[in-house]
């Protein structure tokens, strides 16, 4: 998903010369938020609906508008999108094509079509936004590596407890996992059931470590009922080398996390914290 | 009886007139002094005064943003940077403005700096 198919386009927009006044007459006329500003086709500022409370209406928009506006490529992902307002601390994006407003991008109209790619019980990002982040990692040159942890005998436990404490259980390790992540190198999601993957650019060496200390911390947590959670975990990591093509990569990753999948699988087995499927080249992957 | 019958026949309609005063002075070209400290929420805002000033003094003034807590902006006329330095000059004209001020307002301030030299040579 991009945000070009959530974008509200050609947005209406303001010249800078024009009044606080106007711009809050076209606010209210139109019911919208915030306007960007455009000097001669080119984006100069944004001025917003709190730009407009706290300025003097006979100011020029050019005096009261933000001039950092934080804009994105339609191509842009919504995960993308939704890290850039996050990381920022904005409502909005606005949407550029050749430097020329084409749109622009609400912090709701982000939430409301990414909630249907995130886990309503743990709030992780689902299996999708992996392939996704893994595929732009990779579009970067950077190095990943896939995590995957696999809780052991989840099943019986579930049973055992029912599945309200076993829901309960899940966001507990979703948490736990969360703290041992590092923000902009790994990135978290619930990829099925009792599954957990992560993306990182971290070096293979490093992910195995990473996947250690999610092993470590999960056996160390104290959980409801004096149950043991463990998990099992597997390690695969991959590098681009051939030319950019955005269709192979996604496939090259699902190849990647069915690499990291059986490896945990392997752990499990041989009852092992990490095994390590090995840094593959995915032209020969793919 | 009406009202109208009691009204004096004799009186007639009342006049409207105008006194006209004017004073008339010199347009300050441009409308202001030496320097301008701009409040953050100023009626006006420094973009606004730069283009005031671009188009009836062309190079004469400069626009400096400030991190302040009254003021956004300060607008000085470049030559009273050829007797005093910025770093002087503009702390000096930001501390005696904030003791009067408010960031509703645009405060104008007119600078006078006389240069005393005094050298001595030999003979």
């Amino acid at each position: 998903m991009r945000v070009v198919d959530v974008m509200t386009r050609d947005p209406l927009t303001i010249d800078p010369s024009k009044s606080v006044e106007r711009a809050a007459e076209l606010m209210n006329l139109y019911k919208i938020g915030s306007l960007p500003v455009v000097e001669d086709g080119q984006l100069v500022g944004i001025i917003t609906s709190r730009d407009v409370r706290l300025s003097h209406l006979n100011r020029l928009v050019a005096d009261a508008m933000s001039k950092a506006v934080v804009v994105v490529s339609i191509d842009c992902s919504l995960w993308e999108a939704k890290e850039l307002l996050e990381q920022y601390g904005i409502e909005r994006l606005v949407v550029v094509k050749d430097q020329r407003v084409v749109g622009i991008v609400t912090k709701s109209q982000l939430y409301a079509q990414l909630g249907r790619h995130i886990d309503a019980l743990t709030g992780l990002n689902r299996a999708e936004f992996l392939q996704r982040k893994a595929a732009e990692l990779l579009q970067e040159d950077q190095e990943v590596a896939i995590v995957f942890v696999d809780l052991d005998n989840f099943g019986a436990i579930d049973k055992e407890l029912g599945h309200v404490w076993g829901d309960r259980i899940l966001q507990q390790v979703a948490q736990v996992l969360i703290s041992v992540m590092e923000g902009g190198v790994d990135y978290l999601c619930r990829y099925a059931g009792d599954e957990f993957a992560v993306v990182t650019i971290r070096p293979l060496e490093d992910a195995k470590n990473l996947a250690l200390r999610m092993v470590t911390a999960l056996a160390e947590e104290s959980w409801p009922h004096g149950v043991k959670i463990t998990g099992s975990a597997g390690v695969a990591g991959g590098r681009r080398s051939r030319p950019r093509s955005e269709g192979n990569e996604v496939c090259t990753v699902s190849d990647l996390v069915n690499m990291a999948s059986l490896a945990s699988t392997k752990a499990k087995r041989e009852t092992r914290p990490v095994v390590v499927a090995g840094l593959v080249d995915l032209q020969e992957v793919g | 009886m009406s009202l109208k019958s009691l009204v004096p026949s004799t009186q007639s309609a009342p006049k409207r007139k105008a006194d006209v005063t004017m004073r008339l002075s010199e347009f300050e070209i441009p409308p202001m002094q030496d320097v301008l400290l701009v409040g953050k929420r100023a009626p006006i805002g420094p973009e606004s005064i730069r283009r005031m000033v671009t188009a009836l003094s062309p190079d004469q003034y400069e626009v400096i943003q400030l991190e302040h807590d009254i003021f956004e902006a300060v607008v000085l006329k470049k030559a009273l940077l050829k007797l005093l330095p910025e770093e002087e000059l503009l702390p000096m004209v930001q501390e005696e403005g904030a003791r009067i001020a408010t960031d509703k307002m645009v405060m104008k301030a007119q600078v006078n700096i006389v240069v005393e030299v005094n050298r001595v040579v030999d003979l």
